[in-house]
């Protein structure tokens, strides 16, 4: 008996089913065990409408269309996996959350510098309401896995099937992305934050201490730090490390564990929060629907 | 009428003088507000943000830090480390919508209990005006 798969995005840019693809010839020796049922992006299927053993689901839930669509096919799998960062954490769309709903359309549809829109017409029939807020799409259904990544890497794709294959629970590395990651520390510290570009990084040593911004230490292995051995600082696609509930208070912790405080550079701690110029879109770039404070409050409301 | 409303705050205490310095105030009886929590921590370079993101979702209407004078930290530079650390959280939080000023850094002596009382005063006030916590859904586990 083949294991019966599905594959649906949600809110998404169907990067997490490519990422299916880029295992390459391997799919073709995988195939002999899995059957692929359903897998609109890949594959010319319109509905399931059978019940699946697992059920990989990436992507937000952003409209109500989502909302119904991730129940809907959750209930025919026995395992639901929530694949990539969007339907983990959040993901980049999570970072909507800081704006209200009505700003986000108006921006959209009515204010941005491209549109001519005079009549002022926001999509209102036919297209499924958005919901409020982003969330994880734990918050929605059940999930008995989450596979991060943007997207997930092929080689963490294939240890997921093969865990699968074997009935085992599928497991993530419980290190950080530091851990993995070959560039030298030298346990230096910094005096400022640089933006990526600026200037030229060194090949051989850790991009967090000579001053960018990478998000190593606040971050799941499992991705074989393929950004930083491109020299190019991590984002953090595989969300917090284990026992870590909060991957932004995590970075706070790490930049400040970096900055210098030696009497000679003693870096100002008012200037080293203005050295970043988006803190939550780079602290919480793929997991802010599923931090401490998933969305943007507004004081003065409940006075 | 609405009730008056009465900030509760959780205080991160270190051990050697924040802690010290609140215990000073107390046996000196000096009176201040009893509006603090006080958690003792063997330094405030314990401070996760974490505790204090966890505490405001948790229903803090304010959140204070108190660590030892810059060079004076039982651990060298624990308190420096935290310096930073609330500096940054404070961005973040203002980047969020909350009032930066409800996370408040203070560095009070074991021989400074005046200091703490007048400390807490200020931060109780200042935490009043502000009003009651606005992140949605929290907890409220005051």
């Amino acid at each position: 008996m083949k294991l019966r798969i599905a594959v649906e995005g949600l809110g998404a840019c169907a990067g997490c089913e490519i990422a299916i693809l880029d295992l390459h010839e391997e799919i073709v020796s995988l195939l002999q065990d899995l059957e692929v049922d359903y897998a609109p992006i890949l594959m010319d299927k319109k509905s399931l409408n059978e019940n699946v053993d697992v059920l990989l689901l990436s992507g937000s839930v952003r409209n109500k269309h989502d909302t119904e669509e991730a129940v809907r096919l959750s209930e025919k799998a026995k395992t639901t996996i929530a694949f990539g960062s969007c339907a983990s954490f959040g993901g980049i769309p999570g970072l909507a959350n800081l704006y209200a709903t009505r700003e986000l359309l108006e921006r959209v549809y009515l204010t941005t510098e491209s549109t001519d829109n005079k009549q002022g017409i926001l999509p209102s029939e036919e297209v499924p309401p958005l919901e409020q807020t982003i969330k994880p799409l734990k918050e929605w259904i059940k999930i008995n896995y989450n596979i991060p990544g943007c997207p997930p890497q092929p080689k963490l794709i294939k240890e997921m099937f093969q865990m699968l294959l074997s009935g085992k629970p599928v497991t993530l590395s419980k290190k950080t992305l530091c851990d993995e990651c070959d560039l030298k520390r030298e346990e230096k510290k910094i005096t400022r934050i640089l933006r990526w570009g600026e200037g030229e990084p060194d090949s051989s040593r850790c991009l967090l201490e000579q001053g960018y911004f990478c998000a190593g230490p606040a971050t799941r292995a499992g991705c074989e730090a393929k950004c930083p051995a491109a020299l190019t600082p991590c984002r953090g696609c595989m969300g917090p490390p284990e026992n870590v509930t909060d991957q932004g208070a995590k970075m706070v912790s790490a930049i400040a564990s970096v900055a210098a405080i030696d009497e000679k550079n003693r870096v100002d701690p008012e200037q080293l929060a203005t050295m970043i110029k988006d803190v939550v879109g780079s602290f919480y770039r793929f997991t802010l629907p599923s931090s401490i404070i998933p969305r943007k409050v507004s004081e003065g409301k409940s006075k | 009428m609405p009730e008056t409303f009465e900030p509760y705050i959780v205080g991160f205490l270190c051990n050697w003088c924040g802690y010290a310095g609140a215990d000073l105030a107390g046996t000196s009886r000096i009176q201040y507000p009893p509006n603090v929590r006080a958690i003792r921590l063997m330094c405030s370079g314990r401070v996760d943000p974490t505790f204090i993101l966890t505490a405001l979702k948790r229903g803090a209407d304010g959140v204070l830090v108190v660590g030892c004078h810059p060079g004076d930290c039982h651990y060298i530079s624990g308190n420096l480390r935290t310096e930073r650390r609330v500096a940054l959280l404070k961005r973040m939080l203002s980047d969020l919508g909350l009032d930066d000023r409800r996370v408040r850094l203070e560095w009070i002596s074991a021989s400074e209990g005046e200091r703490f009382a007048a400390v807490v005063k200020e931060f109780v006030e200042e935490v009043r005006a502000l009003g009651p916590n606005p992140i949605e859904g929290n907890t409220n586990e005051t």
